[in-house]
This record gives structure tokens, C-alpha cells and sequence, in this order.
């Protein structure tokens, strides 16, 4: 993927959701409780009705939202996944930075 | 004709719902955020609007990437909360303002704006969060809506001033519709945030304090910046601020600010709110 045209911002342009289009397609589906259902039973499953790569699948069933990201992935679209494997926005967010979730919460967002 | 009695900014994020639906609402890290809502919800008590016009974005929950409307307004005569994940909200559905939707498409169109038309859509907390600040959790809206959805997450995204020129058409449409309904128009998102990248978690609240005096006194200003310097100072998702312009942009040149309030972070986001009248019908309200 070429950089982004303004540095650390993952603008969703043409070529993110081109690249992002089957991790966000297979995230998408969970807004529906019968897929939901199907991701719980067996997620390997039902990432493999999307076409994900290995490498897709592989930052989707560690949770690895900076590689999810990195693959086109975005937040909107993923995020669902938080819906089924409870993860906080804020440690989605330190995730990506790189940091430690209290000093995310301290040093980015200012909480005491 | 129809009256066109405010404009109303505010976020919408969605940990705010769940907060409320998980009775946080009253806590120390919630309380300040919502006890500064109380003048807006009293404003909208006070002055009855039987019609909001929301102007907000889908977050991938009603839209997927296969088909991206850059601007779609409902035309529906109920829009249902959308499941995002997990499960409806309990919160009502919204009653359509059916009649002027169609009347401001066909505005719009005349006015070389092209929008998608939605018989059938479901919400999300975009429209939700922002009627629920408002009106609170009533067991029926009093007010009917007219959904805006704005495309700021495809790239390309709507230009900044093409969003404040579609709110001089709202105005337009408004004040050219047979009726004597009241309306309010609610610019929604922001403030400033960034949910991905290694600069995720970038608020700026010097900006968002500084917009929040612009989008009353300088609107223009912020209608010619770029989408890069929305960007670059309110955070990749903070860019969807420029939705407020429709609202700004539907509402006179002098206005006179009654409320605003901002706290961060809320969740991950520099949050506030505006609530603006046009400066001659503030003057004739403090007349009756």
C-alpha cells in the first residue's frame, strides 16, 4: 500500500476500501444476529464465505485492529467485531497508537 | 409557510448511547457531558418544533461499500434504529416527515443537487444519539425527521462548502413549503477525533473551542477550508464536522448563539453542542 497522503491518517480512499473491501464486507455481515450466531460458532467459517487472505484472516481472528487497518479495514465496518469480543473503543484506539491503554487514555485523550 | 426556528450542532457519538441506555448518564466521567445539555433540551421544549431535519453519516450500518451515496435524504414515512452489532436500541422509531422530504428533493434537484432518495432506511446513532440529547427518551418522538445522510467516510467526501451551499437550498425548501410547521435543522458529528492510525486518539480542543465560536460568527471561514485541513485539525473522523455547515449554511448570516457546551474526551471524542437562532426571529421571540 503506497503512504497516506497525510501521515499518520488512514484516509479511506479508493485504494483502502478497494484493499479493505472483503474484511469490511465480513464485518458488515455482523450486523446481522444470524451472523453473529455463525462468527460465534465458528469464525474461521465465517470468514471463509468472504474470500479473506490468509493474512486478512489471520489480523481478524487475533484482533489485530492496527493490521485489520493496515489491510483496509475500516473502524466502522470492523468495530462490529467488538460487538461479539467485547473490546472498548479506547483500547481498539491505544491499539493502534501503539500505547498502553492507561497511558492512551492519559497522554492522547487527557483523562486524569 | 413553514419556519424555519433554529439550529442545533452536536455530536453524536455513539458511546453516548450506550452510556444512556446503560443508565451511566449520572456518573462522574458522564455527568458533565449531559448536564450540559439541559439548556438545549430546554430550548427545544420551550420553542415546539414540529420538525427536525437531521444532517448526519451512516457509519457503515445502513451503507455498506457496494453503494455510496455522496448526499441521500429519507423519504420514508418510519425510519427503524438499525442494528449495529449489537442488537436495536429500545428507543422508539422516528416518524417521517414524508410530504417535505419530497418537496426538498425537488428543491435540491432544481438547485443542481442530486441526491439518492431513501423510501426504505433504517438509522443509526448518527440520527439517534442527536435526537436523544434533544427530545431525551420519550415513549413517542414529538417530532417528525428528515434524515440527511452525508457520505464522510468513502473518500471522495462531499467539499466543506458544497455542504454549507446545500443548507442555503434547505432554507429555501423550507420557507417555500405550504405549511405552518415549525422546524429546527440539527447539524450532527465531531467534534475533533481520530478512531485509526497511529494518531488515534487525537483530540484538539483549542480547535473544537474555536470552531464552535466560527460555526456562529464565521461560517464562511470554515466553508473554504479544505477537506485535508478538516483533517489535519479535527482528526481523520473529526472531518465529518464540516455536517454542521448544512445546518449553518440553512440559517441567516447574523445569529445569535443561546447555548453551547463542550467536554472531552467523550469516549475518544472532543464533544459539544450549539444551539442557534437567526437574530430577527430571536428579536421577535423576545417581543411575544
Amino acid at each position: 500500500m503506497a503512504e497516506d497522503r497525510i501521515p499518520e491518517i488512514p484516509l479511506f480512499d479508493r485504494q483502502r476500501s478497494l484493499r479493505g473491501y472483503r474484511i469490511n464486507k465480513m464485518a458488515m455481515g455482523l450486523g446481522k444476529p444470524e451472523n453473529r450466531d455463525a462468527f460465534r460458532a465458528d469464525e474461521s467459517a465465517y470468514i471463509d464465505r468472504f474470500g479473506l487472505t490468509a493474512e486478512e484472516k489471520k489480523a481478524v481472528m487475533t484482533r489485530d485492529w492496527r493490521e485489520m487497518v493496515r489491510l483496509g479495514g475500516n473502524v466502522f465496518f470492523i468495530l462490529k467485531i467488538s460487538a461479539i469480543d467485547p473490546a472498548r473503543m479506547t483500547e481498539i484506539g491505544a491499539h493502534q497508537a501503539g500505547m498502553d491503554h492507561d497511558a492512551f487514555l492519559r497522554e492522547r485523550l487527557g483523562k486524569k | 409557510m413553514a419556519k424555519l426556528i433554529g439550529g442545533l450542532g452536536t455530536s453524536h457519538v455513539p458511546s453516548i448511547a450506550a452510556a444512556i441506555d446503560k443508565g451511566l448518564r449520572g456518573t462522574p466521567d458522564w455527568k458533565p457531558f449531559f448536564d450540559g445539555y439541559i439548556p438545549g433540551q430546554d430550548w427545544v421544549r420551550e420553542h415546539k418544533p414540529d420538525v427536525a431535519v437531521v444532517i448526519f453519516n451512516d457509519h457503515g450500518n445502513t451503507f455498506f461499500l457496494d453503494k455510496v451515496p455522496t448526499f441521500a435524504v429519507g423519504c420514508a414515512e418510519e425510519y427503524k434504529p438499525v442494528d449495529e452489532g449489537w442488537g436495536p436500541r429500545p428507543i422508539p422509531p422516528f416518524r417521517g416527515a414524508v410530504d417535505f422530504s419530497w418537496h426538498f428533493v425537488d428543491t435540491l434537484v432544481a438547485n443542481r443537487f442530486d441526491p439518492m432518495i431513501c423510501q426504505e432506511i433504517e438509522v443509526d446513532h448518527g440520527l439517534q444519539v442527536p435526537m436523544e440529547l434533544f427530545w431525551g427518551r420519550p415513549a413517542e418522538w414529538p417530532v417528525k425527521v428528515v434524515p440527511i445522510f452525508v457520505n464522510v467516510i468513502q473518500y471522495p467526501i462531499p467539499l466543506p462548502s458544497r455542504c454549507y451551499e446545500m443548507g442555503r437550498v434547505l432554507r429555501q425548501a423550507i420557507e417555500s413549503y405550504d405549511s405552518d410547521e415549525r422546524f429546527v435543522v440539527l447539524g450532527t458529528g465531531g467534534l475533533s477525533h481520530q478512531l485509526q492510525g497511529s494518531r488515534a486518539g487525537f483530540v484538539n480542543p483549542t480547535a473544537d473551542r474555536a470552531f464552535l465560536r466560527d460555526i456562529a460568527n464565521d461560517p464562511d471561514k470554515l466553508a473554504t477550508m479544505s477537506r485535508e485541513q478538516y483533517v489535519e485539525m479535527f482528526g481523520s473522523e473529526g472531518a465529518e464536522l464540516m455536517m454542521w455547515l448544512v445546518m449553518r449554511g440553512a440559517m441567516d448570516r447574523a445569529v445569535e448563539v443561546r447555548h453551547t457546551h463542550y467536554f472531552v474526551p467523550a469516549s475518544m471524542t472532543g464533544a459539544g453542542m450549539i444551539v442557534l437562532e437567526n437574530k430577527a426571529s430571536s428579536n421577535e421571540a423576545a417581543v411575544a
